[in-house]
């Protein structure tokens, strides 16, 4: 009897100890929303009234430089507390759209470039910020990143991000090597380093995203601003021979690539060319960091892509923006912020904080390849075709190409039918291929 | 209270005592029916991105099944679930029977390898993954390394990037991974054998393949039951260790792709942006949930039948 009397205590105590866990848990959430205003009973009147803003971003590695720039915000707006929060870039856009579904969204939030982005404004989670004064220190061009199909504005663009060709100035110097000015000229270099046994261009293609970005390098080569005009209009399309050298002289590339390329990450790319085994890599100006903290004393230089045209582009695009959620409990607040950042005082804390190129014109930069890097992109961009128009769809086109490319390298398929790919996932919903 | 309990007080205690059960129901009901319902009614609506629009019925299954290329990803992704079923049927199972054999018939150091085996599921799944794909990695990976140290350097390949060995390799890491959970159901199985049985069926002469044959595999139907339900739940379920080794693309081209990487592709695709799709998606997740449901509740139902009681 006493056993049994034990046993029903013990269960009505777990049971309780469940019930309260699942009370607590859901108290904790409903508490939260209201948290970030920050207005406990006592302490409202007067117009000094402390309100904390949340703000979301896929930017990690960034919370340092932002605790700077924050903290420089804060000591020009002591009623205004901003509680920066970052989350894994690849989880980012689950965790946003869920907490923007019900309510509980950041009051400010880094906006994914372009289409990607643009979406949460039409499904009106974003507050227009035309009227924001600053905002016309930015160039129409950078703009587009973060507007809507509205035409209104949606976000205050951040950094601009560049791809291109890097490369080790020391193994380029012993073989007598200089920067490639044309397409041949970049397979002859390539063939040089080949017959030292040297890797000429450090490239994997087991991560999707980095052959769409090598595309988006190689691709201007050939596909020109008149082409691109055409094709934005529908006169000649994805399965055209403009577009379809494009993927053909990513084939071309192929025997320069490493060994086993098809199984390797941007991680073992980078590490290849890092540690000096291979004399080329092309990717993003957000790269350079990580290059230089793998090994500082890298002979490192980057070339545009050489167009047949004779001239030299660099492929650029808006890289997110920040936007205020039109839900936000401290909309005047989370503007105020938004105008610090169409600031230059902003623009360069940003750029040299975080070593980025800033999306405000003529920020100088300490460091030069970054500076030479912003300087090309003013002058002579690109477009990163698949970032800036081919971004919709489902799956995405800019994804298409991304596992047609290696179904190409994979020996499944020809530049011909990754076009046809490609084509085909475009038509399903760019306007203009649907006629 | 006295030893004594009145009718009424034992009346009120059984009735107290069917309550206990609720916090667990409320919890599964919270966490494991109400999502797969608001899932089936998800799927139901056309969105907009994020946001919910018109009620269409059906139409995101239709789309799931007859659109290009969702049809081709849905029978891609559904062939490699079959696929990674039949391996961990035969690979993972086939072993870890054997082992569960062998340390049932005590041969020296069973209780050590009974513990070796079920180390591997000790690990978080996440570092399973990392510690393999650092394995096949084919530039410094060891496996790469050790077939070129033991002359078989022709063998070496990019093992996760080539579309012909990338998900088999990620079925025998599961295998690798699984062969201890399912070693233990094995052996619980063979010890749950009535001594009396084999001693009788040694007695009437049988031996060794006829032993285990006509008497051992049959009398251990309920394990063998269990496991194979349970391996057909994961192989349909299979996301975590794709997701960690590959990724939620399904690279390289859709040679990875399993439904449920599919579906967290298509319900969130987070990366990168890109247009989600929450009605496509649950459609996908309540398809996933019909075929996992009926086939496990059939094949207990069928396989039941076959079990020899004793």
């Amino acid at each position: 009897m006493k056993k049994y009397r034990f046993h029903k205590a013990a269960s009505v105590l777990l049971a309780a100890g469940l019930l309260l866990t699942g009370c607590s848990g859901g108290g904790g959430d409903a508490a939260k929303p209201s948290e970030p205003g920050g207005t406990p009973g006592g302490s409202q009147g007067g117009g000094t009234e402390q309100v904390t803003l949340s703000m979301h971003s896929w930017r990690v590695e960034d919370t340092e430089g932002y605790a700077k720039i924050i903290a420089a915000f804060e000591a020009e707006n002591p009623n205004i507390k901003i509680d920066f929060k970052p989350f894994k870039a690849t989880e980012y856009n689950t965790i946003l759209n869920t907490a923007l579904q019900s309510d509980s969204g950041p009051d400010i939030l880094q906006l994914r470039p372009y289409a990607a982005g643009t979406a949460l404004a039409e499904a009106g989670y974003l507050e227009p910020l035309d009227s924001l004064a600053g905002i016309t220190n930015f160039p129409k061009d950078v703009l587009k990143g973060a507007t809507g199909k509205d035409g209104k504005v949606y976000g205050v663009p951040l950094s601009l991000s560049t791809t291109q060709f890097y490369y080790n100035k020391k193994i380029f110097e012993q073989n007598g090597l200089k920067e490639p000015k044309s397409w041949d000229e970049l397979i002859a270099t390539a063939k040089a380093l080949k017959e030292k046994g040297i890797v000429p261009i450090s490239l994997g293609a087991k991560e999707g995203w980095l052959l769409s970005l090598s595309h988006g390098v190689i691709a201007p080569a050939n596909l020109r601003d008149g082409d691109i005009a055409k094709l934005l209009k529908g006169e000649i399309d994805l399965k055209s021979p403009e577009f379809l050298k494009s993927v053909q002289r990513m084939q071309e590339l192929t025997p320069y690539f490493p060994e086993n390329y098809v199984g390797l990450e941007q991680n073992d790319m980078r590490t290849l060319f890092a540690t000096e085994k291979a004399a080329m890599y092309i990717n993003g100006s957000f790269d350079l960091e990580a290059i230089k903290k793998l090994n500082p004393d890298l002979q490192l230089d980057f070339f545009p892509m050489p167009t047949d045209d004779g001239k030299a582009v660099i492929t650029t695009w808006v890289d997110g923006s920040y936007a205020v959620n039109a839900k936000s409990k401290h909309k005047p607040e989370a503007l105020k912020f938004m105008e610090f950042m169409t600031t230059k005082k902003f623009a360069e804390m940003y750029a040299n904080e975080l070593k980025m190129i800033s999306a405000m014109p003529g920020v100088p930069l300490q460091d030069p390849l970054l500076n030479k890097m912003a300087e090309l992109s003013q002058s002579s961009p690109a477009p990163y075709l698949m970032i800036i128009h081919f971004s919709e769809g489902n799956p995405t086109t800019k994804k298409t190409l991304e596992n047609s490319l290696q179904g190409m390298y994979l020996g499944k398929l020809t530049p011909e039918q990754v076009a046809d790919d490609v084509q085909k996932s475009a038509a399903t919903w760019f306007a203009p291929f649907k006629k | 209270m006295g030893t004594i309990a009145t009718s009424r007080q034992k009346g009120r205690r059984s009735w107290v005592i069917h309550l206990f059960p609720l916090p667990a129901l409320i919890l599964y009901a919270l966490f494991v029916v109400y999502p797969i319902f608001s899932a089936f009614t998800y799927s139901l609506y056309d969105w907009q991105g994020i946001k919910r629009g018109v009620f269409v019925g059906l139409k995101n299954f239709t789309t799931l099944f007859t659109v290009e290329p969702f049809n081709e990803m849905f029978w891609n992704a559904f062939s490699h679930n079959l696929l990674y079923f039949v391996v961990e049927m035969i690979v993972q199972n086939g072993v870890a029977f054997t082992l569960a054999f062998f340390i049932y018939r005590k041969i020296r150091g069973a209780g050590f390898l009974k513990v070796a085996y079920f180390i591997p599921r000790l690990l978080s799944v996440i570092v399973v993954g990392f510690l393999w794909k650092l394995i096949f990695n084919p530039n410094y990976g060891a496996l790469n390394t050790f077939l070129t140290k033991i002359g078989l350097a022709e063998w070496a390949r990019p093992w996760l990037g080539d579309t012909d060995t990338a998900l088999l390799a990620i079925i025998l890491v599961n295998c690798w991974f699984g062969v201890g959970f399912a070693m233990l159901i094995f052996l619980a199985g063979l010890q749950s054998i009535p001594e009396e049985l084999i001693e009788a069926a040694r007695l009437d002469g049988a031996r060794g393949i006829t032993m285990l044959w006509k008497i051992i595999l049959p009398l251990c139907m309920p394990a063998i039951t269990i496991m194979t339900i349970f391996t057909f739940i994961q192989a349909f379920e299979a996301f975590e260790l794709v997701y960690a080794m590959q990724g939620s693309m399904g690279e390289p081209f859709y040679s990875t792709d399993t439904l449920a990487v599919y579906f967290y592709r298509m319900a969130f695709s987070s990366a990168g942006g890109g247009d989600v799709s929450i009605g496509l998606g649950s459609a996908l997740a309540v398809v996933l949930f019909i075929i996992v449901a009926s086939v496990s509740a059939l094949s207990m139902h069928l396989m039941r039948k076959r079990e020899v009681q004793h």
